[in-house]
């Protein structure tokens, strides 16, 4: 059955710095409940919000990366609904009416569907900043069952973007997939981490042909986005296959189930009494666009993409790249100064990520990835044939995932012509083994392989290398 | 002890004894506060007499001493303290002790003043008389059978008996003007965003500022000086240096003033006696007038009203039993919210939050909200004009002082007291009330207002009627 789906996506600014409307952290993860508050996010009587113009920035700069009509001006407003993690019983928040002004009305995303290889479009409503709730945190039994309820406002105040599509998506990959090229164009402008715990959270308004469009909250991965939308694409088809009608409701996505299940029924609009907030004048945007627009357009996703393509890089290489921003970042720095194009996505997006993979260590933090100027050398070294690149592959490459700021030289493989001498010695002292060798006993070779790398004591050796040159030498006899 | 608090200061840098002074004022609060009921917390005397003791200290080695060296201040209970209770008149704050200091309390401490007490006022400042505050009505000095106006009635009350050199009030619609008329007090309303609002607790936030009252207009503009100017906290707050007030009156031949028939007419007969007596004799002196008429400006109080009912509405909505000392008691989330409320609020409180929510819900918002905000709109860019070419001469209160429980039953009796002091509120300009004269025994005040940022006009032109009247300094025998 066709499919319509929107979506609102809630994305944490975690890299924000400070909240949206005070100076505790965007990043609470790791403190102890409680911990990362004040007067400001725990809205006591007195305390007035000042806005984190770095958060205004970002988002600015998030609208002009997704094409949005952006105003002269923003409005906060203030949404009302009684909620224990809602210390004031509103949130500042964005609204089209009212007298209210958001950052973004009517943008449009081009997102890459990485099945097809084509760029796809979704438009966008609206873009909103506003901070996220604390966060509550039910006893046995959840939401629903539980007696008691623990709330925690170290997240209260983080600034937040909620990004509501229209509902141009037709089926939960793209959906997924739109969940994910948006979470890695707010990566590349520096304003969220998507993996850490809880950065976003996506709500899907889906509906099925003939039926009422449900509301599904609380999914929290890309891959739950596709597995909801699924989910009930397959419960609002089956009802209206078998004759039934699908109501408007709102649904709570069950991640450990794998099921939604209904959170209220028969929906009223709800009245969250939106008006101007009166502690926040407008804030003029002119003055931050010139900063916003070079963060965006310096760190457009699909751009770097088509760069790398550019490059004559394959696009399931470069994409690899994007997906892990510090492996194109070095990517590209390393062709800029002169590292092989080809060589280097090689490397860095199939046999040093798979070292990292190995290692279960992170490719999206730059500390596990070396600097531009070992690829580029490695790159040299290849290209003038002192190596062959599975050389540097097997040996080069397991030690820098071991260590990415380890000294080249000292993993490098020695090469045959710094050996010579070592030969040369070797050859002389074991006069036995090389008589043999040259009264045609294979085995001998071996043995004197092993002698000149014993002999060259703990650097580095390429064994291939040394059969090739000592066999190069005893053949001159 | 008639003496104004800004000589008292100047002896005391000089040398005088603090202790003595702050030994006059305790006499007064002995022998005045059981009757009038000024105070909803009063500080230890020994705590007053060991600040004295300290300052004393500093001035002998030679230290800095601040502009306000050991002048008694009281703080109205809707400005936040944090080391005496916080109440804002209210039963749900009733123990509250706020972790922080108004920014504007800060800087009178940091100026060598001593804070005395926390004064009595309407429920989160909402009402005229302060016989709406949760814990008892405050009396006037001058009659005390009669209120001394509110919200700010403590504040004014505690100056008109001699319980303090200074007070911080707040006027949201003429809570520091009203009282000050009533009690032969001053009291100047700063431009909106003069002095930082960080620390008051909201009632209606786009309208209100914390508002120095005194007995004579030099000690007002002393206090105006260390509390204005901009600060960090407050977004709303102007970015504009501390003032700095010129104390020389004003010349009478330079002085153009504006009579506005809705702000002159309609209030009783002894007032309006006495209020054309003044104006005549200052026209008599050179002073030139011109009368003129905004039709417009019967519409300010009902567009007043639904602008701070809705403001309040969303303010009060942090109430809820978890922070604050009044808690619920059911298991449900919803039934004890409602519990907390319906304990915690009194009346009127309530009255003005249904009413507020009325004006911002979906269907009415346009009708009530957005509709007072344009009449709000046209009233201050009428008033901007005016103030432009004049000083606006008006009426304070449109009666005199009632007595106590005769206004109670009737809030549209109460909402019409404010009828010429909402006017500044509306259009964020300045205005400062100074007594008159008095009409059998009760205070008479009058009413100047200038343009934003023209609080010197307003302080010359006082300083100019102080010297016509005589009337300075006055205190209740």
């Amino acid at each position: 059955m066709k499919a319509m789906i929107g979506l609102e996506i809630h994305v944490q600014m975690t890299e924000a710095g400070s909240k949206l409307f005070c100076d505790c952290k965007a990043n609470y993860r790791g403190m102890e409940p409680n911990s990362n508050i004040c007067p400001v996010c725990i809205g006591l009587p007195g305390a007035l919000p000042v806005v984190n113009k770095r958060s205004v920035e970002l988002a600015l700069a998030a609208s002009l990366a997704f094409n949005c009509h952006v105003p002269d001006y923003i409005v906060f407003t203030r949404k009302h609904y009684f909620y224990p993690d809602l210390p004031k019983n509103y949130q500042i928040s964005m609204y089209e009416r009212a007298g209210g002004v958001p950052i973004c009305r009517g943008g449009k995303v081009r997102y890459l569907d990485i099945h097809s290889w084509e760029w796809k479009e979704c438009r966008l409503r609206r873009i909103n900043i506003e901070e996220d709730p604390g966060r509550t945190i039910y006893g046995e039994g959840g939401i629903l069952r539980s007696s008691e309820a623990y709330v925690d406002y170290n997240r209260s105040g983080v600034p937040l973007l909620e990004i509501i599509t229209e509902p141009d998506l037709k089926s939960a990959r793209e959906a997924r997939q739109l969940v994910e090229y948006v979470l890695l164009v707010l990566e590349y402008l520096g304003a969220t981490n998507p993996r850490l715990e809880g950065a976003f959270r996506v709500d899907a308004n889906v509906s099925v042909e003939g039926g009422e469009r449900v509301e599904v909250k609380n999914i929290g991965s890309t891959l739950d986005v596709e597995k909801a939308i699924n989910f009930e694409i397959m419960r609002q088809s089956a009802i209206i296959s078998s004759g039934g009608k699908v109501e408007r409701e709102t649904r709570h996505w069950d991640a450990e189930r794998g099921s939604t299940r209904p959170l209220r029924q028969k929906e009223q609009e709800e009245d969250y009494l939106y008006f101007p907030d009166p502690d926040l004048p407008a804030i003029a945007l002119r003055d931050m666009l010139p900063k916003a627009k070079a963060i965006a357009s310096s760190s457009d996703p699909a751009a770097l993409f088509e760069k790398a393509i550019s490059l004559g890089v394959q696009r399931e290489l470069a994409w690899s790249m994007v997906t892990a921003r510090p492996s194109l970042m070095l990517y590209l720095e390393a062709v800029e100064r002169g590292a092989d194009p080809q060589l280097a996505a090689r490397i860095i997006a199939v046999d040093y990520k798979g070292e990292l993979r190995e290692r279960e260590k992170d490719p999206h933090d730059p500390a596990n990835w070396p600097s531009a100027d070992t690829i580029v050398e490695l790159s040299r070294l290849m290209k003038e044939g002192a190596y062959t690149y599975d050389a540097i592959k097997g040996i080069v490459l397991p030690k820098l995932a071991e260590n990415p700021a380890a000294d080249l030289k000292l993993l490098l493989p020695q090469r045959a012509e710094n050996l010579e001498q070592v030969i040369e010695e070797v050859l002389k002292r074991e006069e036995r083994a090389v008589k043999d060798y040259l009264s045609g006993k294979a085995q001998a070779l071996n043995y004197l392989v092993g002698a000149v790398i014993r002999a060259a004591g703990k650097r580095a050796l390429d064994p291939r290398a040394i059969r090739e040159a000592i066999e190069r030498r005893l053949a001159k006899k | 002890m008639s003496r104004e608090a800004w000589r008292v200061a100047e002896e005391i840098r000089a040398g005088a004894d603090p202790s003595r002074h702050v030994e006059e004022v305790l006499e007064r609060i002995e022998r005045w506060e059981g009757a009038v009921k000024a105070f909803i917390s009063l500080d230890l005397p020994e705590a007053l007499r060991e600040r004295a003791e300290r300052l004393e200290r500093k001035i002998r080695k030679g230290e800095r001493v601040g502009k306000l060296a050991g002048l008694l201040v009281s703080v109205k209970d809707n400005i936040c303290t944090s080391w005496l209770p916080t109440t804002a008149g209210s039963r749900m704050l009733e123990g509250y002790v706020s972790p922080y200091n108004a920014t504007a309390v800060e800087r009178v401490l940091q100026e060598d003043a001593i804070i005395v007490g926390k004064t009595n006022l309407d429920e989160f400042a909402m009402g005229s008389t302060t016989e709406l505050s949760a814990f008892w009505p405050t009396r006037n000095p001058w009659d005390l059978e009669r209120v001394p106006g509110g919200s700010s009635g403590g504040s004014a009350a505690s100056l008109a008996y001699g319980g303090a050199d200074l007070s911080l009030g707040s006027d949201t619609g003429g809570s520091a003007r009203l009282p000050a008329a009533y009690t032969a007090t001053v009291g100047l309303k700063p431009t909106y965003g003069l002095v930082s609002r960080y620390g008051l607790i909201p009632y209606g936030n786009s309208l209100e500022q914390i508002s120095p009252m005194a007995r004579s207009v030099r000690d007002v503009a002393l206090l105006l000086e260390v509390i204005g100017g901009w600060d960090p906290k407050d977004a709303t707050a102007l970015r504009v240096e501390r003032p700095r007030l010129d104390p020389s009156p004003a010349e009478p031949r330079a002085l153009r003033l504006c009579l506005v028939k809705e702000m002159v007419e309609g209030a009783e007969e002894p007032i309006e006696k006495l209020f054309w007596n003044t104006i005549h004799k200052l026209s008599s002196e050179g002073a030139q007038l011109e009368e003129l008429s905004i039709p417009l400006l019967s519409k300010a109080l009902p567009a007043y009203y639904t602008i701070a009912f809705a403001e309040a509405s969303s303010n009060l909505a942090r109430y809820a039993g978890i922070f604050y000392p009044t808690k619920g008691s059911s298991g449900s989330w919803e039934k004890y919210v409602g519990e907390a409320r319906a304990r915690g609020f009194g009346r009127e409180v309530k009255r003005r939050i249904l009413m507020g929510v009325y004006a911002l819900s979906e269907g009415f918002r346009d009708e009530f909200y957005v509709a007072a905000t344009k009449v709000r709109r046209a009233i201050r860019d009428e008033v901007l004009k005016v103030v432009k070419r004049c000083v606006i001469a008006a009426q304070a209160s449109p009666i005199l002082p009632p007595k106590i429980g005769e206004r109670l039953d009737d809030p549209l009796k109460l909402y019409y007291m404010d009828m010429y002091t909402v006017i500044a509120n509306l259009a964020g300009v300045p205005a400062l009330v100074q007594p008159l004269g008095f009409s059998q025994g009760l205070p008479i005040g009058i009413q100047w207002m200038a343009g934003p940022l023209e609080e010197s006009k307003l302080i010359s032109l006082g300083l100019l009627v102080e010297e016509l009247t005589g009337i300075k300094g006055a205190m209740a025998e």
